[in-house]
């Protein structure tokens, strides 16, 4: 059902995402410090942080929706936004969005054709059938609720192929079965060999990765095995050195 | 499987399939309506503009001035429409594609040069064509008053041609700073290199040629034409080429960025929600509030809390609303020193200016208008707090006064200039902040409300209604420039000249402190109207008597 695997490199490059001294600030007001991570093909990562801490401006900086102040990304050793980047790249969004005028069925046929998928049909119907979709294909997505924007999403994030996968805070308003559906997808996407990067809070996922990045006010603080670490502290907003004492004002 | 072409053949067939399904949805009966009534008002306009122009037929001083200086003076619009081009591009205009676009066509592997090729194309139609209806209509308008002119037809024409270079100007200019990924602060120099040239050429009187000259000569060719236009309209084809084939190299973050601002910014448009388009468009430019004041507003200004707040707001406007802002004011007192001198359409534009400058003026006006749910908690009348507020936007805007005056002593120079410039100009400014109120107060249609039961009225009599209530507002401010017809009528027959204008800008007076009462009131109004309408009965009452 998922289509993963671009199969346009050959051999393997050594990293799935570069990201190298990446830096953004928006006017006088740094948003991301330099940061640099390299994570390898077929990793599972999970990327936390408290809000604000530039997880969403991480994921779209390698995404090729934000322009980085300095640094650059690579995606399967292509720079980001290249069409190499972009055809090997799947994101799905935290906010989703659809056009107007076309069904969520007419949404499938458009992203596979668009990224060369022409045998879509069969896999559009069982994405659209394992996350409860199927019978909803023919209406407007734009008019679903929150939680239906978002599997309509994710559906379209998985009906063409690719190697690497982002996504962005894909948990937020999905009901439980929402919740089972696409950690079976992110799961079935790994044993293809796709890399996963999840930003998010969902500790159902975060259990099942071998990795967590944690960012904290635009800045780096843990990249490493899931084993062992105190995600609650992780994504805290206080420092969890216990530097501040507390006794300000 | 990463070549460019991939996808392509799918785009092209679903943007067929779109336009079709555009097509089939139309409502005919609608979109003929809205024709129809855009034809009848701008046909309208048009006549009426025609009217007042025909008032004294240019002298042969008068043409001999016109072939010297419109020229530097249309190129002077035509170095505005690049200023503001190279702007847009630099803040990543001047295209906007959907959201989705952006989303699921951009980031796929298809070459962004040929998905923003047909949108680019579309923009620099668009605003050809505004160009040229706007070029034709001010040429002919000019042709009127030529003694024994050629065929008004020929006006329209080349001031067609010339109206609708600038808007080629404009989109291609933005294109080019935007596909360049020139810096803001570069494209502000240049930008500002080329206007003052033009703003130089024009004033100084010189025999040098400006930047965009080129533009008003061609506007000229209803007396003359000069073969070095046709360079300058083949220059500017080469760089629209140019610019074209930049597209590809925009910047994603902008696209996104725009694409969902100005969805919402045509939404407003439809409601006629002029707030709502301000809003959007301070942050399509990324025009942000100061974080630290101009400077502390002292105690005594603050005794009042509401004046207070007011002056606060003020200390925090970006220095790029000022500029703007004193540019609305030059602007606007070159257009009433055009109409004094016997253009008197040029009242309309100069009114436009002060309108727009009322809405960034009243801003901490329309800041409480935005956040009704604050002023109706607050145990104090709604109308008072709204009435207060009008104190500081009316300081505020007579601190403009001086670059008004100026530009009048620059156009005309004189002793009495200065004294009519200060009447008149403190009388058009507060008009400006009138009108702005108006809008500020009213606030966008409500769809679903009351006021557009005259749905079921006949189309004239509803959609007249909708326009009159979205353009009073500027009409405000339009007469609040009236006086000085005033002043002219006064010099021109040589009656009492100080009387004439002083009568005219009394009656202004009283327009003013009808939109203060109003504003204080309008609570009290709406409610004694809403006592005099019958009460309407619930689909429940209506099942309960059935």
């Amino acid at each position: 059902m998922v289509r993963t695997r671009t199969n346009i490199h050959a051999p393997a490059p050594a990293s799935a995402l570069h990201v190298n001294n990446i830096s953004k600030s928006y006017g006088t007001s740094p948003a991301l410090d330099p940061i640099t991570i390299e994570v390898t093909p077929g990793e599972r990562v999970a990327l936390i942080g408290h809000n604000g801490s530039g997880k969403t401006t991480m994921m779209r900086i390698a995404a090729g929706l934000l322009d980085a102040s300095n640094g650059a990304v690579s995606i399967y050793g292509h720079a980001s936004g290249s069409l190499s980047a972009r055809a090997s790249l799947s994101f799905i969004a935290d906010q989703p969005t659809f056009y107007d005028d076309l069904t969520l069925w007419e949404h499938m046929e458009y992203v596979a054709r668009l990224h060369g998928v022409e045998d879509w049909e069969q896999t559009a119907a069982d994405l659209l059938g394992h996350l409860g979709l199927y019978e909803r294909a023919d209406d407007m997505p734009n008019r679903f609720s929150r939680g239906l924007k978002q599997k309509s999403a994710i559906a379209l994030g998985f009906i063409r192929p690719f190697d690497l996968l982002l996504v962005d805070e894909p948990f937020v308003g999905l009901d439980a079965s929402g919740k089972e559906a696409l950690l079976e997808l992110l799961a079935s996407a790994s044993d293809n060999g796709s890399t996963v990067i999840v930003a998010t809070h969902e500790l159902s996922f975060v259990h099942t990765v071998q990795r967590v990045i944690a960012l904290r006010d635009g800045r780096l603080v843990y990249d490493g095995l899931t084993e062992g670490i105190d995600v609650d502290r992780l994504v805290r907003t206080e420092d969890p050195a216990g530097e501040h004492d507390g006794e300000g004002k | 499987m990463t070549s460019a072409t991939i996808g392509i053949d799918a785009l092209r067939a679903m943007r067929s399939d779109r336009r079709k399904h555009r097509v089939e949805d139309m409502d005919w009966f609608e979109a003929l309506y809205r024709v129809y009534l855009a034809a009848f008002l701008g046909l309208g306009a048009i006549f009426f503009l025609s009217g007042l122009v025909g008032d004294a037929a240019f002298t042969s001083a008068d043409l001999v001035n016109i072939h010297t200086h419109s020229p530097h003076v249309v190129g002077l619009v035509a170095a505005l429409a690049v200023f503001i081009g190279l702007r847009s591009g630099a803040n990543g205009g001047p295209l906007a594609v959907e959201d989705a676009e952006v989303r699921h066509v951009l980031m796929a592997p298809i070459s962004h040069a040929q998905v923003l090729r047909h949108p680019a194309i579309q923009r620099l139609r668009t605003f050809a064509f505004a160009g040229a209806l706007t070029g034709g209509v001010a040429n002919q308008l000019l042709g009127r008053r030529v003694p024994n002119h050629p065929s008004l037809g020929l006006f329209a024409t080349y001031g067609a041609i010339a109206g609708a270079i600038i808007g080629v100007l404009f989109v291609v200019s933005a294109l080019l700073a935007h596909g360049l990924g020139i810096a803001r602060w570069l494209t502000t120099a240049i930008a500002s290199v080329l206007i003052s040239w033009q703003v130089a050429v024009t004033i100084g009187d010189t025999n040098v040629a400006g930047p965009f000259d080129v533009v008003g000569s061609i506007a000229l060719g209803w007396s003359r034409v000069n073969v070095f236009d046709a360079f300058g309209v083949l220059v500017i084809l080469v760089l629209t080429a140019v610019s074209i084939s930049l597209v590809g190299r925009f910047s994603l973050e902008a696209l996104a960025r725009r694409s969902a601002l100005v969805s919402q910014m045509k939404f407003a448009v439809t409601l006629q929600d002029v707030r709502t388009v301000v809003l959007l468009r301070r942050q399509l430019s990324q025009e942000h509030m100061r974080v630290k004041p101009w400077v502390k507003v002292p105690r005594v200004l603050r005794r009042d809390v509401v004046v207070g707040r007011g002056f606060r707001s003020m200390m925090h406007f970006p220095l790029r609303r000022i500029i703007r802002m004193k540019l609305l004011v030059i602007a606007a007192a070159g257009a009433m020193v055009l109409a004094w001198r016997g253009t008197t359409p040029m009242v309309v534009p100069a009114g436009l200016a002060l309108f727009v400058l009322g809405l960034d003026v009243v801003e901490p006006l329309s800041q409480e208008v935005d956040q009704p749910d604050r002023t109706d908690a607050l145990p104090v009348e709604r109308g008072l707090i709204m009435t207060k507020h009008l104190i500081v936007p009316a300081i505020a805007s007579l601190l403009f006064l001086p670059a008004g005056v100026i530009t009048v002593l620059v156009l005309e120079p004189g002793a009495s200039s200065v004294g009519y410039a200060v009447l008149l100009g403190i009388i058009a400014l507060l008009g400006g902040v009138a009108g702005a109120t108006i809008n500020s107060v009213k606030g966008a249609p409500d769809p679903l409300s009351g006021a557009n039961q005259g749905l079921s009225l006949p189309p004239e009599v509803s959609g007249m209604g909708t326009v009159i209530r979205s353009g009073w507002p500027p009409v405000v401010s339009i007469i609040a420039c009236l006086p000085v017809l005033a002043l002219r009528y006064g010099i021109e027959n040589q009656t009492d000249i100080l009387g004439n204008t002083l009568r005219a800008t009394g009656g202004v007076v009283i327009l003013l402190v009808l939109v203060a009462g109003w504003v204080r009131q309008r609570d009290a109004i709406l409610a004694y109207f809403r006592t005099l309408k019958p009460p309407t009965s619930s689909p429940t009452s209506i099942t309960e008597s059935n």
